[in-house]
């Protein structure tokens, strides 16, 4: 049994419909991110889980429990929002008690509640300070306290962490995967930082303009990403997208990536791909910038493709170079060599054929040789 | 300082000499040969000021040769608010006058003692036959408005007439319900209570309120069947005169007895419930809507309700009738025509021209100028017959009011200055003359009016502190009574004790010397 | 000492040149207060006089305090100063929670629509004339023709002439002034409402709060300072309680309860143009409303450390 399952769930503002048809399986225990840029429905999607928005078409059962036209109190739910939505007026014992003492629940099981809650955030020394006088780490631990005393079934957490900076962000997040490690609560987290996605999720889900682009494990979205938004969207810097036209040379699919350069480059397509693809067809050629290098490597089946570099940005052991080809821009991320001055004079980029992703310029979507 | 005073002497042999050249070419009336401007501050009634361009005003300056101009401003729309800030400012012009509300005789001899105005005396005695002749012809005016050192201050504005109010009763109802009018305090008792209970109005509902007033001080005039008056003067609550004493009406037995017997008609229902809260417009209501029996106002516009409703209200006929016997078999009319205005005009300590002034001021007071101020321009507004002004047709038969009219043009207005009162006798209705006719047929019926007394600073300063705390206890008690929240005869002593309390003796006591100095015991 | 002085000038001297814009734009409001505020002050010593408009207030004699003493031995305006307390002391009590209630009542309704019409309606009174609000509380509670008596009568009790009843003059004064300004003055608490982040109601309706919880727990304690602050002006006009209303609504018989320290000076300004005692009365009411403020400034600060100042 799924803990929380969304089917078909559609949201619609008068005629505006910002959330088309979301189906999503959360299992038990299990910690999901949807991710997606602003305004593409993953926040709406997850007040339509905690019961602050109506669902406008669908399903969604919590518990097995269709909770639709159920108030959110009694969705067994807990909720973190991205400012805290702490109460000015009490101090963070009472916050964190908030919860149960609306519930009415005893002095004693409250306070010993929050004493625990405390414990595992490590909030016992504030406990009787205001929020005003609370660090932003600090603020954000009481809003989680305040969900964990209610140990729901579900914790939805929103943004939580894009208040912080990025210090304290990277820090955040560790604790809450350790939470979630220690509680075991299943947890549905919104965020719009694929790194947070990346380093806290069991599974992605990866939406945009209201839809659920892919859903998966973060290394299968990273390796497999079944479009090009996808792909964009996740890795640091994301990946490059050229486009293409696909012409046969020689019996293999050959990608002439499109520019106004005299000498225009030209990618070998991986040999699985030659049946995938029409000479003429519109392609979307995507290469990592990690999988781009400037020395011949161990890999065996590497192109060269000519390129000029605009910029090139140190980051210490690794570089960025900004560069173009054919006048498509470009990112290649590179070990920096003792000289990084060297890295300004860089003619060509060398590419592993069997890294290369394609898309379908048109529809966006993966090319692949199971198709 | 002495060379001030002595270009002002200088100024006035001038002005005499001009005066003396001037009287050889226009035997009555001109006071100077070459034109003199003369300043003025006049607010009045809180929404007109004095202006030269009255065509009443315009006939002046040519008769007299002198202008006026006004300084007031019309930006005010408070003329005792304008009045106290000329005076706050020190810069007085060379006439000080208006009519604000409270009155401005206090005003005048308060100021003219200390300085502001001049004395007008000497001024009258030597420059101003007309006043002279007035005042010497009526004492009282003089008296009354006389400063505590003596002097005169200010011209008054004098109304003449004496009947101002009377008792009205729908006499058709009287007629409907076979009752003759009232004669005394019982047959009035016997009238309002058939009022009361007989449906005269014939509608099926006990909806009549035998009787109605529209303002406090006629709210308990019934007191009067019982001896008692309200007033000594058309000032609400004011003081009278008893054989040469201060009294106040509102402490003496017959008072005692009137209030309670008013509160136990007020239980009957005799008197309206809401006597108190009705405001201004009562007598429409009352009339227009065919309830109100009887009350106490104005003759001239309560007459005007019998024509006025013909139509509305079938039948009605709500007149005059002389004021019923009180419980001693006398017969009295509490209320008449203020003697004098506290209105009128000063001349300002920097007035330079006060022999010019004065006479300006007595020319007002000649005949030539008594007509001028109270029927308009020959030829215009009315014309001579037989020696006497008449209105002309067009003025009579105006939709807007004479007196409207008048005040338009410069007429009737509060200067200083003697009103006529067949100017107003002339378009008064024949129900309201008939009226006062009966009135004055009827010997004694008017009482004494209390004109008032000047205090000097000390003596005001004592009124000052008390007075106004115990009218407010004065009026207070007589509503709780009226409405029978209290017993009159309970807490009578308590409430003696407590005027007593509040200073009466003392307020008494300072008014008595100050009446005494003024008006001469005798 | 001089050098000080110097020093101190000197640093004026220069915050002006560095901030002259700041002071500028100060300037008007220095002015005002200075011309309008400050200036007028000089007219207080006319409580301390035997004040004659011609004379001036140079002119005219020093008395010390007998103004105040003659308004201390008159019991007139010791019970229009008690009336003054109680009736403001009353309104204090009932006319203060009505516009808060009135804006969470507002705050609760969901229709758009009907919320801004109701506002509307509850606001508008406000804008009607006192001397018209007065015609109609008249007409209201007229013995004869009055709803409220019509409606007493047909259930069997006997007309109440309200007006006239010392007993009911508080009630009528408080009742409907109430209605005339309880809409306009939840305004305030409104938009202190409208303050309050929307995500405190959400996260308090996850953590399972009814709207009666969040009304208690969370919108009266985060629109507590706004309260407070209005409570300490209300208690600085303790004292006062303007005279236009009740002059409309009084009567003599109703003097015992309905005679406040405005009316009468307003009295005993008409009698006798007594600025000398009217401004010793202001004085005395302005003395007394200073140190009540104060007084609620430092409780509050203390208790609930939101203050005025």
């Amino acid at each position: 049994m799924s803990a929380v399952e969304l089917n078909d769930v559609v949201k619609r503002y008068g005629a505006l419909e910002v959330v088309h048809s979301i189906d999503l399986s959360v299992v038990q225990g299990e910690f999901v991110v949807l991710v997606g840029p602003s305004g593409c429905g993953k926040s709406t999607t997850l007040r339509m889980v905690a019961g602050l928005e109506d669902i406008s078409g669908g399903t969604i059962s919590i518990g097995g429990r269709v909770v639709n036209r159920m108030a959110p109190k009694d969705r067994d739910v807990a909720m973190v929002f991205q400012n805290y939505a702490l109460y000015p007026h009490l101090n963070v014992a009472e916050n964190i008690a908030f919860g149960l003492r609306v519930r009415g629940e005893k002095n004693a099981v409250v306070e010993a509640a929050v004493s625990e809650a405390a414990t595992i955030l490590d909030l016992t020394p504030y406990l009787k300070r205001k929020p005003a006088d609370l660090s932003g780490g600090q603020r954000q631990r009481v809003a989680m306290g305040r969900a964990i005393v209610r140990k729901p079934r579900v914790f939805l957490f929103d943004e939580p962490l894009s208040n912080l900076d990025a210090k304290l962000r990277t820090q955040m997040r560790a604790e809450i995967r350790r939470l979630h490690n220690r509680m075991g609560v299943t947890s549905i987290y919104v965020t719009h930082d694929q790194v947070e996605a990346m380093t806290l999720a069991d599974r992605i889900v990866v939406m945009n303009s209201g839809r659920v682009e892919q859903v998966g494990s973060p290394m299968e979205l990273f390796l497999n990403p079944a479009n090009a938004f996808v792909a964009s969207f996740l890795g640091s810097p994301p990946m490059n997208l050229l486009k293409a036209t696909v012409t046969a040379a020689n019996g293999a699919a050959v990608a002439r990536i499109d520019g106004t350069d005299d000498n225009p480059a030209q990618l070998t397509l991986p040999a699985w791909s030659a049946a995938a693809l029409d000479a003429g067809q519109r392609i979307l050629v995507g290469l990592r910038p990690e999988h781009l290098e400037i020395e011949t490597g161990t890999v065996a089946d590497v192109q060269n493709i000519p390129t000029t570099v605009d910029l090139v940005e140190p980051l210490g052991s690794e570089a960025l170079l900004h560069c173009r080809i054919a006048g498509q821009p470009v990112v290649a991320k590179v070990d920096t060599p003792s000289d990084v001055q060297k890295l300004a004079e860089v003619r060509q980029l060398l590419m592993p054929t069997d890294r290369l992703h394609i898309f379908d310029l048109e529809t966006g979507r993966a090319v692949n040789g199971r198709s | 300082m002495r060379h001030f005073r002595k270009s002002l002497t200088l100024l006035a042999t001038c002005a005499f000499l001009q005066v003396g050249t001037a009287h050889a070419q226009d035997a009555s009336t001109k006071i100077v040969a070459n034109p003199l401007e003369l300043t003025i501050h006049f607010h009045f009634r809180d929404k007109y000021v004095y202006t030269e361009n009255w065509p009443v005003e315009k006939k002046a300056a040519e008769w007299t040769g002198i202008h006026v101009k006004n300084v007031a401003s019309l930006a005010t729309s408070n003329s005792r608010d304008a009045f106290n800030l000329l005076m706050a400012s020190g810069n007085l012009p060379d006439i000080v006058g208006g009519d604000v509300t409270g009155g401005l005789k206090d005003d005048f001899i308060r100021y003219g003692m200390e300085g502001a105005f001049q004395p007008l005396d000497d001024l009258i005695a030597e420059h101003a036959p007309n006043l002279k002749k007035f005042f010497d012809e009526h004492p009282v005016v003089r008296q009354t408005i006389s400063a505590p050192d003596g002097h005169i201050y200010f011209i008054p504005y004098v109304p003449e007439g004496e009947y101002s109010r009377a008792w009205f009763i729908r006499k058709d109802w009287l007629e409907k319900l076979g009752l003759k009018e009232p004669g005394n305090v019982d047959e009035l008792y016997t009238v309002l209570k058939a009022f009361r209970e007989k449906d005269p109005n014939g509608n099926g509902k006990k909806d009549e309120v035998p009787y109605f007033a529209r303002e406090p001080i006629e709210a308990v005039r019934l007191i009067n069947m019982w001896d008692a008056r309200v007033s000594g003067s058309e000032r609400y609550g004011d003081f009278m005169v008893e054989n040469g004493k201060i009294v106040h009406p509102w402490t003496t037995p017959n008072y005692k007895t009137g209030i309670s017997k008013v509160a136990q008609w007020f239980k009957e229902g005799l008197i309206d419930t809401e006597i108190f809260t009705r405001g201004a417009r009562d007598r429409e209501y009352m009339l227009g809507n065919n309830i109100g029996g009887m009350t106490h106002d104005w003759f001239a516009s309560t007459s005007n309700y019998t024509e006025a409703l013909k139509d509305s209200v079938p039948g009605i006929n709500f007149a005059p009738m002389l004021p019923p016997k009180t419980v001693s078999g006398k017969r009295f009319e509490d209320s008449r025509r203020a003697t004098v205005q506290p209105a009128g005009w000063a001349i300002s300590y920097s007035n330079k021209h006060p022999v010019e002034t004065i006479k300006y001021f007595d020319f007002w007071f000649s005949e030539k100028g008594r007509i001028l101020s109270n029927w308009g321009i020959e030829g215009v507004n009315y014309d001579m017959k037989d020696g006497k002004p008449l209105y002309k047709d067009s003025v009579l038969h105006n939709p807007k009011p004479v007196n409207a009219q008048m005040w338009e043009i410069g007429a009737g207005v509060p200067r200083g200055y003697w009103a006529s009162y067949p100017s107003e006798e002339q378009w008064t209705n024949k129900m309201a003359l008939d009226g006062i006719a009966m009135y004055k047929k009827e010997p004694g019926l008017l009482q004494p009016e209390f004109t008032g007394v000047s205090m000097d600073a000390k003596e005001r300063a004592t009124y000052d502190k008390y007075w106004p705390s115990l009218l407010t206890y004065m009026t207070e008690m007589q509503q709780t009574w009226v409405l029978g929240a209290q017993d009159v005869a309970a807490s009578w002593d308590a409430y003696q004790a407590r005027l007593e309390q509040l200073g009466l003796s003392k307020v008494i006591k300072v008014m008595q010397t100050a009446y005494d100095r003024q008006y001469g015991k005798n | 000492m001089t050098s000080r002085m110097t020093h101190y000038l000197k640093g004026i001297g220069e915050d002006l040149r560095r901030d002259w814009q700041l002071y500028l734009l100060a300037l008007p409001m220095i002015v005002w207060f200075l011309l309008f505020l400050y200036k007028p002050m000089e007219g207080l010593q006319i409580a301390f006089k035997d004040f004659s408009p011609f004379r001036g207030i140079a002119g005219s004699p020093w008395v010390g305090l007998e103004n105040f003493r003659t308004l201390l031995e008159d019991q007139i305006f010791i019970r229009a100063f008690i009336n003054t307390i109680t009736i403001s002391g009353l309104g204090l009590i009932f006319a203060f929670p009505v516009p808060i209630i009135l804006a969470l009542m507002f705050n609760e309704l969901q229709n758009e629509f009907g919320r801004r019409f109701s506002q509307t309606i509850v606001y508008l009174p406000h804008f009607i004339s006192v001397v018209i609000v007065a015609g109609i509380v008249i007409n209201l509670l007229s013995p004869t023709t009055g709803v409220i008596n019509l409606i007493l009568s047909s259930l069997g009790f006997e007309p109440v002439y309200f007006l006239t009843q010392p007993e009911w003059f508080r009630s009528v004064f408080i009742g409907s002034n109430i209605w005339k300004e309880a809409g306009f003055e939840s305004i305030v608490y409104l938009a202190a409402i409208a303050g309050v982040s929307p995500t405190l109601y959400e996260s308090a309706r996850v953590d399972g709060a009814s709207r009666w919880q969040m009304i208690w727990r969370i919108t009266l304690p985060c629109i507590l300072p706004t309260i407070i602050i209005m409570l300490i002006i209300r208690i600085g006009n303790l004292v006062e309680v303007g005279f236009e209303y009740i002059i409309l609504l009084y009567q003599p018989a109703t003097y015992s309860t309905a005679d406040v320290v405005s009316t009468y000076v307003y009295r005993t300004g008409l009698q006798g143009t007594q600025y000398d005692l009217a401004t010793a009365a202001g004085l005395f009411n302005a003395v007394i409303a200073f140190a009540l403020v104060f007084t609620a400034n430092r409780i509050s600060r203390k208790v609930s450390s939101t203050s005025l100042w």
